[in-house]
Order: C-alpha cells, then sequence, then structure tokens
C-alpha cells in the first residue's frame, strides 16, 4: 500500500508540472511555427564545441560559429568565389598588388592586403596589420599546439606599407598561385593576447591554457565579427548577440542561441517541440532531412529543407597491390558494373550527384565533359564483357573464377555509418550480379583511419570521403611520392598505391602555375588519367541539409568549408 | 572488523593503480589518435603537422613515461587540463558530474523504490494475475533499448502532447527568482530522462526480488514464524526479507558500475549535459587527462560499492564474517 | 483436486509413488507444472527450428533474403512489389543462356510483328520483359514459341508479396527477421551458457573458499565490470586476428614442416573466409563481458550458505567439497543465477547490435534483430514497423527465457521438492 501511495504522490507531481508547462510550451510551439521575430533564434547543432581561439580551435562546430564571431581577410561564398571580407580587395599579380620576387636564388612572393578602415574589434580597437603578425607569431611558437601551421607560417613576414596601420605586405615562403587563398588565417586582438602569449608563450600549452579566449571567452574585444559571444557553456550551447561596432550591415537577429543536441534522432522532436527553430549543417543526415522533408509536405509545418551539394567526395580506393585488382579491365569492370544514378535516385532521392572523379562539381576545376575525362555509365554486359576478356570465367556458384581462384574482395568502411554501410550492401549486391563477390569488413572510424587505411592495410577495397575544398590539389591523394609506406613513415594519402609519372609531374608544375587557364588544363589532364586507369571507384559527392524556418530570409547554404553563417548578418526573420 | 576494511581499502587503491595504467595503455593502444584523424577531414593539414602535433602532446613517447608523468602530476594534485577544451579538468568535469549524479541516483532510486516493492507483491502471490502482468511489464522494459524508449517519450510528451520539454537541462536563457522557480524548471527537465534511464533497472530489481523473495518465503522457518502466530507483515519483512537481501544487495551494488555508461545514451537523448557524454568525447578524442580521471572515479566507485556490498552482506545475514 | 482425493490410487499409481524418482525427473514433473514456462521453452524451440530451417523457409517461400529492390523502400507490411529492372534483366539473361536457340526465334519473332522497339535488336528480349505485366503477358501470347508457359512464369514471379514489408533497400523484412533469428538466438544461448558456467565456478570457488581466492577472483570481476567498455572494443576491434594466427602457422611450419604449417595456413583462411573473423570476436566480447554479474550474485549467495547447518553436517558427514558446492550449493544458488542469466539473454541481444557499431558485430548484408531495431530508430516516424517487429521478437524471447527461469527456479529449489 506504501508504494501506491509513493506512486500517487509522483503522479501528481508529473500532473503539476506538466500542467504549468502546457501553457508556456504552446506558446513556444506556437511561435516556432509562426511567430518567430528576430528576437530570437535558436539553432541546433549535434557535434561538440570547444573555446573559440582562432588559432587552436579544430571543430567543426566551432569553425561553424567562429564565423559568427570572427572574419578574415577572404572567404569563399555561396557562389563558390572568393571574396574579401577584413581586406578591401584581394591581391593579384594582374593588377600589380602581388608580385614574385627572388630572394637568394629563391623564387618568393610578396602580397599587399589592405584592411577595410571600420574593422574594428568588439571593443573599439581598430584591425591593424599587426594583429595578423601577432597571429602569425604565436602560430610558429613551437609551444603552441596550432592545427594548420602551414596557414601562418606561410607568411614570412608583415611589414607596414607607408606606415599604414591597414596597409600590410605579406612576404610569402613560396611563390604560389594560391597565395591568396587565406580563408583561415584569422587575426589575433594584439591589444588583448599579446600580454598573454609575452608571460605564458615560453611554457609548453602555456598561451592556449591562459588565453582570454579560454579565461575570458565573452571578452568583446576578442572578436571582429558581427556578433560577439555572450554566454558559452561548453557541452550545451553558445548565446550571441549583435556586435555594435561591427564593420558591416548591423545584425538583425538580437539573440542567436546555438544549442548542442548531440543526438541527431531527436533534433526533429526539438525542432518540433520548439527547443531550437533551426538545424544546421551540422544536424540531420541525409535519409532523416528527406523523411523530415515528406512530413512537412504532408503535414504542412512551416520548414523547408535545404539541400546543397557539398566538396565531400564519397569513393572507394582500390588498393592497386592486389593481384586481381592489377588488371585494369577488373578495376574497369566493377566501375561499369555498378549502377550509380540508381543508387543516388532511389537512397538520396536524387539530392546528391553521382560522381564521376575526385574534383566535385562545386568545384570550379570540375568537368563531366566526354572529350576531358572517361565516364563510365552504368553497363552490366559491358562489365561482364570485360571480366570475361580479362580471363574471368563464371563458376558453378555464379561466382567468377581463372586458375581455381574466386573474383573475390573484401570492400571495408567506416562501421555505424548507416549511409555506407547501405551503399555497400547495394553495390554488393550489383557485383554479385556480373559474377564479383565482395564481402564487407567494417571498423570503427578510429582503426579504419588510424590503421586500416593509413597503412595500406585493406585488402582490396576502402571505402570513405575526402573532404575537399575548391581548388586544392590533389596532390596528396595522387602523386606517387604520397603512397604510404613503412620507409616514410606512413605519410601521404595515395592510400590506392597509384604511381603515373606523368600525373606526378603534372602536379608538381601545377603549384607554381600562376595562369587560370593553364591550370585547368594540368588538372583536366589528371583527371583523365584518373579515370581512365580507375585507381579509385567514384560513387557520389555528397549534400548539405540543414531544415529553416519559411520565414528566415538570407540564409544559403554554401557547400564547402565556410559555412552559411559567413553571411550571419543578413539572416532576417521579419 | 575494521582490519578487514583497511585491507580491503588498501586492495582498492592497488586495483586502482593497475587499473589505471591498463586504461591508459588502452587509450594509447586505440589507432588513429585524433591529431591523424584530422588529416581525412581537412585536406590543409600535412604529415608534418601531424608528426609535430603528436610530438608536442607527446603523444609519441612510450606508455609507461606518459604514464609515469600523469601519476606524478596527479600526485602534485594537479588534475590537468582538457586537452580538446583547454580548460583545467576540475572546471570541466565539475558541473557535468553533479548534473549526471543526480540523474543517475535519481533514477537509480526511483528503480529501487518502483522495482523491489513491485517484486515483493508479485512474490507474495506468485503466478496471479497480477504477478503475470508486473512481469509482462518488466519483459518489456528489458527489452526496450533505453533509446527507442526516450524517442518515444519524447516523440508522445514533447512533440504530441507539448507537456515537457524534449531536451536540455533548464530553459536556456532563463533567469530565476528564487531557487523554487530553479528547481521547478529543471525538474520538468528531468523527468523524461529518469523515466527512460530507469525503466529497465525498475524490471530489473523487481525480477530479483521476486526471485529472491520467493525463495524466502519457501524456506522452513517462515512456515514456524506463520505456525507461531507472528503476523503477517512480520513474517514478510523481518525473516522473508531479510533472507531475501543477499541478491539485492549485490545487484544494486553492481548497478553502480554502469552510472557513467548508463548514463550516455540517456543524456545524448535528452542533449543533457553529463559527465557520460563528456567521458565518451574524452575517450574518442584521446583527451587523456579528462578519460583517465573519470576512468579512476567509475572504478573507485564500481570497487567502493562492492566493498559496502560484502559488509551489508554482514548486516543482512549475521552468519557471514569476514576474517 | 478434490475429487481425486477419495479414490484409492490404482497399482500403476502406487508404483510411481513408491519408487524413488531421479533428481531429473522429480525437476521435470514439476518443471511441467508451469504453463508458462512450458510456454517459454516450446517459443524457444520454435526459434531455434526457425534459426536452423531459414534456407529451408527461404526455399519454401520462394522469397531470396538478398534481392533487393532500392525504388521499393519501407513499403508497409501486406505490399506487393514489382521486381526492378535489374532483376527481370538477369531472368531474361539467364532465360537466353539456358534456351538460346529457343530465345533467337522468340527474339525474331517479337521483331517480326513489331511487339517492341528496341534500339538494338538484340535488346528485344530484354525491353519484352520490362514491359508492364499485363501487357508483357499479351506480347507473349501473340507469339508462338514452346517457352510460353515459363515465360509467363517469370512475368509472374516478377511480382512478390511481402507479409511485413520491406527495409531500407527493399528487402523482404520477413525474410530477413527469419535470418536474424541465426544469429540473435545464437547470442542469447551463447550467452546464457557461458554466463551460467563461467559466473557458477568463479563465484562458488570466491565464495565457498573464502580468503585469498575470493580476493584475488572478486578484485578481477570488480576490474572488468569497472573497465571502460569502449576502449577496450575499440582495441578488439583493431586486432588482426589474421596476424595473431600467422604467428601459430609459422609455429606449426617449424613444428610439422611445410605441410603442416600449409595445413595450418589453409585452416586460418578457411576460418577467416566470408567475413567470419568478427563473429569471433564478438563471441569473445560475449563471453568476456557477461558473468560478472552472475559470479557476484553465487558468491553472495554462497557466503550466506557456507554458514549454515546442513553445509557443516555434510562437511562432518565426510563429503568432500565437490560434492557440497556441487550437489547441496548449487541448488540453493539456483534462483539468482536463473534470473540473472535469462535477464542476461536480452542485454546480449542488444549488446550485440550496439557491438556493430564499432565493426564487431556481424557484417553486413548479415541481419540481426538487434542490427534491423537499431538501424530503424531513425526511422520510426516513417517506417514504424521496421522497429516494432524485432522489438516484439525480442520482447518474446525475453519472455520465454525468463519465464523458462522461473519455471526451472521452481522445479529446481529444494525447498519446493515435492517428494
Amino acid at each position: 500500500m506504501k508504494n501506491l501511495t509513493g506512486l500517487l504522490v509522483v503522479a501528481m507531481l508529473v500532473a503539476a508540472c506538466t500542467k504549468k508547462d502546457a501553457g508556456q510550451t504552446a506558446d513556444v510551439q506556437a511561435q516556432g511555427e509562426a511567430k518567430l521575430t528576430n528576437n530570437e533564434l535558436k539553432i541546433g547543432i549535434s557535434q561538440e564545441f570547444e573555446n573559440f581561439n582562432p588559432l587552436i580551435a579544430s571543430m567543426l562546430a566551432t569553425t561553424y560559429m567562429q564565423r559568427m564571431v570572427n572574419r578574415t581577410l577572404v572567404v569563399i561564398d555561396a557562389d563558390g568565389k572568393w571574396v574579401p571580407q577584413l581586406a578591401k580587395s584581394i591581391p593579384s599579380i594582374e593588377n600589380g598588388t602581388a608580385k614574385v620576387i627572388k630572394v637568394g636564388g629563391k623564387e618568393k612572393l610578396q602580397a599587399t592586403w589592405e584592411l577595410l578602415d571600420n574593422a574594428v574589434w568588439g571593443d573599439g580597437t581598430p584591425v591593424v596589420c599587426d594583429d595578423f603578425a601577432l597571429a602569425v607569431k604565436i602560430a610558429s611558437s613551437p609551444n603552441v599546439g596550432v592545427g594548420e601551421k602551414e596557414v601562418y607560417t606561410q607568411v614570412e613576414k608583415i611589414e607596414l606599407v607607408d606606415k599604414n596601420p591597414k596597409k600590410c605586405l605579406f612576404t610569402y615562403d613560396k611563390a604560389k598561385w594560391d597565395f591568396y587563398m587565406m580563408g583561415t588565417f584569422y587575426p589575433l586582438p594584439k591589444a588583448l593576447e599579446e600580454a598573454v602569449f609575452k608571460k605564458h608563450g615560453t611554457q609548453k600549452e602555456g598561451y592556449e591554457k591562459n588565453s582570454l579566449y579560454s579565461k575570458d571567452p565573452t571578452n568583446v574585444g576578442l572578436f571582429n565579427g558581427p556578433y560577439l559571444i555572450s554566454e558559452i557553456q561548453l557541452g550545451d550551447h553558445v548565446t550571441f548577440v549583435p556586435n555594435p561596432k561591427f564593420y558591416g550591415e548591423q545584425a538583425k537577429i538580437k539573440k542567436i542561441i546555438v544549442k548542442l543536441i548531440p543526438n541527431t534522432g531527436t533534433l526533429e522532436a526539438n525542432l518540433r517541440s520548439g527547443t531550437i527553430d533551426l538545424i544546421s549543417t551540422l544536424g540531420l543526415a541525409l535519409d532523416q532531412a528527406l523523411a523530415f522533408e515528406k512530413k512537412i509536405k504532408s503535414e504542412g509545418l512551416g520548414y523547408q529543407v535545404l539541400f546543397q551539394p557539398s566538396t565531400v567526395y564519397e569513393h572507394i580506393d582500390l588498393n592497386l597491390d592486389n593481384a586481381f585488382l592489377k588488371d585494369v579491365r577488373v578495376r574497369k569492370a566493377l566501375n561499369f558494373a555498378i549502377n550509380k544514378e540508381d543508387l543516388t535516385n532511389a537512397l538520396f532521392e536524387g539530392k546528391q550527384q553521382p560522381a564521376i572523379h575526385s574534383i566535385t562539381p562545386r568545384d570550379p576545376w570540375f568537368t563531366a565533359d566526354p572529350a576531358k575525362v572517361t565516364i563510365y555509365k552504368y553497363n552490366k554486359r559491358e562489365a561482364e564483357r570485360l571480366l570475361d576478356e580479362a580471363g574471368w570465367k563464371p563458376g558453378a556458384d555464379g561466382i567468377r573464377v581463372k586458375d581455381g581462384k574466386r573474383l573475390s574482395f573484401t570492400v571495408m568502411t567506416t562501421a555505424g555509418n548507416k549511409t555506407r554501410e547501405l551503399v555497400q550492401v547495394y553495390l554488393q549486391n550489383q557485383w554479385k550480379q556480373v559474377g564479383i563477390e565482395v564481402n564487407a569488413k567494417n571498423e570503427p572510424a578510429r582503426v579504419f583511419f588510424g590503421e586500416t587505411t593509413k597503412k595500406r592495410a585493406f585488402d582490396s577495397m576502402a571505402l570513405f570521403a575526402w573532404v575537399s575544398s575548391p581548388e586544392n590539389t590533389p596532390k596528396s591523394t595522387f602523386s606517387s611520392k604520397n603512397i604510404p609506406t613503412a620507409k616514410n613513415g606512413w605519410s601521404g594519402q595515395n592510400y590506392m598505391g597509384w604511381s603515373n609519372a606523368a600525373v606526378d609531374k603534372t602536379l608538381e608544375a601545377l603549384d607554381t602555375e600562376m595562369k587560370n587557364e593553364k591550370r585547368i588544363e594540368m588538372v583536366h589532364e589528371v583527371l583523365k588519367a584518373y579515370t581512365d586507369e580507375v585507381p579509385v571507384l567514384p560513387l557520389y559527392y555528397r549534400s548539405d541539409v540543414a531544415v529553416i524556418p519559411n520565414q528566415l530570409k538570407g540564409y544559403r547554404l554554401t557547400g564547402h568549408q565556410f559555412p552559411e553563417t559567413n553571411v550571419v548578418e543578413l539572416w532576417n526573420l521579419e | 572488523m575494521t582490519t578487514y576494511i583497511l585491507r580491503r581499502i588498501l586492495q582498492t587503491l592497488m586495483v586502482i593503480v593497475i587499473l589505471s595504467y591498463v586504461c591508459f595503455s588502452l587509450m594509447t593502444l586505440m589507432p588513429g589518435d585524433p591529431i591523424e584523424l584530422m588529416i581525412s577531414a581537412n585536406p590543409k593539414i600535412t604529415q608534418e603537422d601531424v608528426v609535430r602535433l603528436r610530438a608536442f602532446y607527446g603523444l609519441d613517447q612510450p606508455t609507461y613515461v606518459r604514464y609515469f608523468n600523469w601519476v606524478s602530476e596527479i600526485a602534485k594534485g594537479d588534475l590537468g587540463y582538457s586537452r580538446t577544451y583547454r580548460i583545467p579538468v576540475t572546471e570541466m568535469m565539475g558541473p557535468s558530474l553533479k548534473a549526471t549524479f543526480v540523474l543517475s541516483m535519481g533514477s537509480l532510486l526511483f528503480a529501487i523504490m518502483v522495482g523491489i516493492p513491485l517484486g515483493i507483491y508479485c512474490a507474495l502471490k506468485p503466478n496471479s494475475k497480477m504477478d503475470y502482468l508486473v512481469n509482462i511489464f518488466n519483459f518489456g522494459g528489458i527489452s526496450i533499448p533505453s533509446f527507442f524508449l526516450g524517442i518515444v517519450l519524447i516523440i508522445i510528451f514533447s512533440v504530441g502532447l507539448g507537456w515537457l520539454p524534449a531536451g536540455g537541462y533548464q530553459t536556456t536563457g532563463m533567469h530565476y527568482n528564487n531557487i523554487f522557480e530553479e528547481l521547478l524548471d529543471k525538474a520538468k527537465y528531468l523527468i523524461l530522462p529518469i523515466l527512460s534511464l530507469s525503466v529497465q533497472s525498475i524490471g530489473r530489481f523487481s525480477r530479483f526480488s521476486r526471485s529472491a523473495m520467493v525463495e524466502a518465503m519457501r524456506n522452513d522457518f517462515i512456515r514456524t514464524a506463520r505456525a507461531k502466530g507472528m503476523s503477517e507483515q512480520v513474517v514478510i519483512w523481518k525473516h522473508g526479507f531479510r533472507n531475501a537481501l543477499i541478491p539485492l544487495i549485490t545487484i544494486v551494488a553492481i548497478s553502480f558500475s554502469s552510472v557513467f555508461s548508463g548514463a550516455l545514451i540517456t543524456e545524448s537523448l535528452f542533449a543533457y549535459p553529463g559527465v557520460g557524454r563528456l567521458i565518451y568525447t574524452s575517450i574518442i578524442g584521446n583527451d587523456f587527462n579528462v578519460a583517465m580521471i573519470s576512468f579512476i572515479i567509475s572504478i573507485a566507485m564500481v570497487l567502493l560499492m562492492n566493498l559496502v556490498a560484502d559488509l551489508l552482506y554482514g548486516a543482512a545475514d549475521p552468519r557471514i564474517s569476514y576474517k | 483436486m478434490s475429487e481425486t482425493v477419495n479414490t484409492p490410487p490404482s497399482a500403476a499409481e502406487l508404483k510411481s509413488i513408491e519408487t524413488s524418482q531421479t533428481f531429473f525427473q522429480i525437476v521435470y514433473t514439476q518443471f511441467k507444472e508451469h504453463k508458462a514456462a512450458v510456454f517459454g521453452a516450446y517459443l524457444i524451440v520454435f526459434f531455434m527450428l526457425v534459426a536452423i530451417l531459414a534456407p529451408v523457409i527461404e526455399y519454401a517461400t520462394g522469397t531470396d533474403s538478398d534481392s533487393q529492390n532500392v525504388f521499393n523502400r519501407y513499403k508497409p507490411p501486406f505490399s506487393k512489389i514489382i521486381a526492378p529492372q535489374d532483376a527481370r534483366e538477369q531472368a531474361i539473361q539467364n532465360f537466353v543462356r539456358q534456351n538460346p536457340e529457343e530465345a533467337a526465334k522468340i527474339q525474331t519473332s517479337l521483331l517480326e510483328k513489331n511487339l517492341v522497339q528496341p534500339v538494338r535488336p538484340e535488346d528485344a528480349l530484354y525491353d519484352w520483359v520490362n514491359l508492364e505485366e499485363a501487357k508483357a503477358i499479351e506480347t507473349i501470347k501473340a507469339i508462338d514459341t514452346g517457352k510460353k508457359a515459363e515465360l509467363v512464369k517469370m512475368v509472374h514471379n516478377f511480382k512478390s508479396f511481402h507479409l511485413f514489408g520491406t527495409d531500407e533497400l527493399g528487402r523482404d523484412v520477413l525474410m530477413r527477421l527469419v535470418y536474424g533469428t541465426r544469429v540473435s538466438i545464437g547470442v542469447g544461448v551463447l550467452v546464457a551458457i557461458a554466463s551460467a558456467l563461467i559466473g557458477l565456478i568463479i563465484g562458488s570457488l570466491a565464495g565457498y573458499y573464502g580468503g585469498v581466492i575470493d580476493t584475488v577472483l572478486m578484485r578481477v570481476t570488480d576490474s572488468l565490470l569497472s573497465l571502460p567498455i569502449l576502449p577496450v572494443l575499440v582495441v578488439i576491434a583493431a586486432i588482426d586476428l589474421k596476424k595473431v594466427l600467422g604467428g601459430l602457422v609459422s609455429v606449426a611450419e617449424s613444428l610439422f614442416g611445410a605441410t603442416g604449417g600449409n595445413l595450418a595456413q589453409e585452416m586460418v583462411n578457411n576460418i577467416f573466409s566470408g567475413g567470419k573473423e568478427s563473429i569471433y570476436k564478438l563471441v569473445f566480447i560475449l563471453c568476456l563481458f557477461s558473468w560478472m554479474t552472475v559470479a557476484r550474485l553465487i558468491r553472495g549467495s554462497i557466503l550466506s550458505l557456507r554458514e549454515r547447518e546442513f553445509i557443516l553436517a555434510s562437511k562432518t558427514l565426510g563429503a568432500t567439497d565437490l560434492t557440497i558446492i556441487v550437489r547441496h550449493m548449487f541448488p540453493n544458488v539456483v534462483a539468482p543465477l536463473l534470473v540473472s542469466v535469462t535477464l542476461g539473454v536480452g542485454d546480449s541481444i542488444l549488446f550485440e547490435a550496439a557491438l556493430s557499431y564499432l565493426g564487431l558485430g556481424i557484417q553486413p548484408p548479415m541481419p540481426s534483430w538487434g542490427n534491423m531495431l537499431f538501424n530503424a530508430q531513425e526511422l520510426i516516424y516513417q517506417a514504424p514497423f521496421l522497429a516494432v517487429l524485432p522489438g516484439i521478437l525480442i520482447f518474446l524471447v525475453v519472455v520465454s527465457f525468463n519465464f523458462l527461469g522461473d519455471g526451472l527456479q521452481d522445479a529446481i529449489d529444494p525447498k519446493t521438492v515435492r517428494r
């Protein structure tokens, strides 16, 4: 009896709480569906974030939010073009703002970057060349753990031009054509951070532990973007308020809360119950987005799902050391036997595009011209013809055999990635139809990337993605110098073991080619070899997805590493 | 008795030291530290960057050297910094430990308070209709994975009825006028997580208490007690329940071993900033300082609870003695 | 019952009462009285039969468990769907291979009568097979061929009925559940046996002997209970069994020469063919992490039992430790043992699915109830039946094992034995 009364009390408590709540959430819900105002926007992300020091932060979710509070010299916009942000314009050799110089027989490059006159930090201090110089200085220190160090250390020197603190002469250590791509080169506020570095920079990790970004993360002087951080709670949420001193257009939304919802399965529920108003690109999986889009239509919800092809390339690396895969006819047959159109249409409802090579359609270097690259259209009979030609004849159980050996491969991928596992099974089935047996063997991402692909320990096929950025040289994955071996300490990402002397040479020359048309030509030459020799089976290009309320204006997905928060000041709910 | 406890505490300390070394080695044995994984996510990171960063964080040194360094830091009273978040471990883990403690203890208490009485009730009327009903409910609770139950609860109570929030631990950006308001707001966020976390334990506790109680009530001394004309309440609680206690003590003590890992799913499902998730990210991110401290806390807790269980055995059955 | 009281027992009954029954006979007769337990036992036998007979069921129903139909994903139960183009062309290709002459004849008449308009003449049959069902049958009826019946049957077979609908690749859910029984029941039974055996041995040794044995065994148990499982699993996932066994192969080679080495190599290759490696790892992990609760429960109960009078009595009578533990203690610890073991069955079925997230479970496309359930979690709105069906099966298994446990407890517990 006693426990029954206890239960009753609990039940009553629950009822009491919920009743009071019902009114509140109902309001929120009404707001969520129709009455969102510029007073507040709550964004859901599903990935962890860290502190905001732009030199050190490396998590995707931090990069996503970083763009709301910090700006760089240049950035790629939603159309895929490089545009200036803190800089007035992009220096170039053609208009004389950049030039190649020779220092001691070595070619270097100098470029003049002029900063926006009204670019200031949140406390009113102007953003000047010295802020960039400080970033280079701190990044170069051996006591600081910077991820992409080369972004900073490629700049050897920063000098003032005409003693103008906003006109900077950058000297780069190499004369590379892509010197202006400084989208992740952030300035640090000298007024605040220099003292910290002086005091703690001599200790290992001293700077990152004591940086104001860690100690006083809401200090307005740390940020120069359209928003400032007003509250940060690691593992839960970050609150942003507009920066009144921002150089550009004033932000319209008065408060943005980015909330961490770690389970993507509950993002939708959180959206519909009003905990969040928008699901960012770091949220839903494509499958979930497709399902939610249908529900929006059938239930008439006030949201829309945005799909944006991105620079992520899903593919299967073939281990060219495998005895069966050494034969190019087998590789071609593998490629002909997979119906990528059906795959993308059926599993992704056409929202992700079939891939033809490693360069994504978001990239100016992309081409689908059959004259320039070889295109493998699904053709089962062609695949069978090639296999017959290579001497693989169908055996008793339908799997082809040659010299008593079965045509059998193992495709490995990251375990727990549902989409990849689906694609894997789909492909297994298609290859089976032409008499190729393919078994699955999946591993945790850490083992797969940290051991199996890195040391080329996969026996025949590895299914994964490369995250690329527009106009990024494929040297690290194509050049035979980058085949990982024990000798070179397993460095390089040519996991296929692909070696083509002409490609190696072209890739070397590409780095220093200053003419755009010539570069495109060279890249297409490389792609021709890549599609001819099939060291890799291209599968599809991934898309980014986001769910936004219908009334939100000015929100555009970019599909590359500079997320939509680049133009957060243009977002408008009214 | 005192020497026994002292000896056990000494053993516990030894096990903690050994296990912490095992954990440390396990962490280093996991292939692909996150620095290497950065390559696959970022084309701009070069192999030189990886080598440099590995050396920078001392990841290239042998395990025992790093373990020793770590232990000497701990001995100095410095728990160190979280490598991922770059703030002191204490600052990082304090609030989330508290949050998880509230969640886990809340659901454990709830499960004990509901599960054990339910089990005893069934044991007194074995194979009755009520017994079958409760059992079926228990089996349901055990068969439903907690993530599913969580999602279903969210769909019903948050999306459908709009009664309870879908996730979080308090209303973001809310200012409380008084402590009562704060408690009420936070309690609202706790109801669904506690419910989804405790359903399985309710099933477990009630199954164990039912079976232990059924067995205890079959003893001859129960018949004797009844024959002596003792009241049914006295028979059930003083004679029956006391003899059913040993398996119950064991099972409650063991349930502490999954306090962190069990909370992980619930925490991520309900976006609850607890330590389970923190531990998970620290393991995945090779954040040694955070991961090791959490391992030690959970190891110590399991060992301690098992020590408490052993002592309680003696209290439940005075015949058991430790020399 | 009351009616039988007055009737005197017959001679046969008397005999059965008077002759002493063996322990197992007693257990069996008492077990039979527990209706729910008997039901549970039958259900488990049924699932085991399904697991063993899965290929037979597949053959009998004519549904291929692996055949995909990606344009018909997530079809609700009781759906009829049409085979995809791939499968149809495959069927025609097989037909052409088996009857090349007849196929050529049909092809020419198809073209002559202008029933199909293919781009290339040799595609005529392939074009025909892609026609709508009614149209295709009508067309083939217009042609004079001996294989008419076979072709009509082929077209009919393109339509398949799915009692439980289709999954994320358009595969038949029923057949996947049938095949999933193999892994899930296998895992359940394995864990039940392993945890009972290991737990019983460790727990009784520690509880009975106490002292150093108790300390060592229980600290090992505590360690395994508190070991963080995630890094352990990642490390196990990274271990390359082939390499480990490769070492053994070279040992064999040095011992037995080249033939022995080859034989060992062959065995290793056999063991790992078709991605079986992860299954061995799965079994190892399940055995390693399943017994601690049982061991602690048994130890706790034995600690109390060993101080009881009847144990003292048998000791004074000179019974060996083994006899005391097995004959006198085991029947008395059966209650917590059975509850723990039977509860573990449900846990392990779900644990298996969680492991496949680390690549340690079974590998795709092999189904298990657990991974079917896990995969459905994000589709709970879109295709709820995908989650509900495996969920119900897991529930049934949990219920059966637990009722079976209850029945066994009642039957084995010496305090309930009515002789």
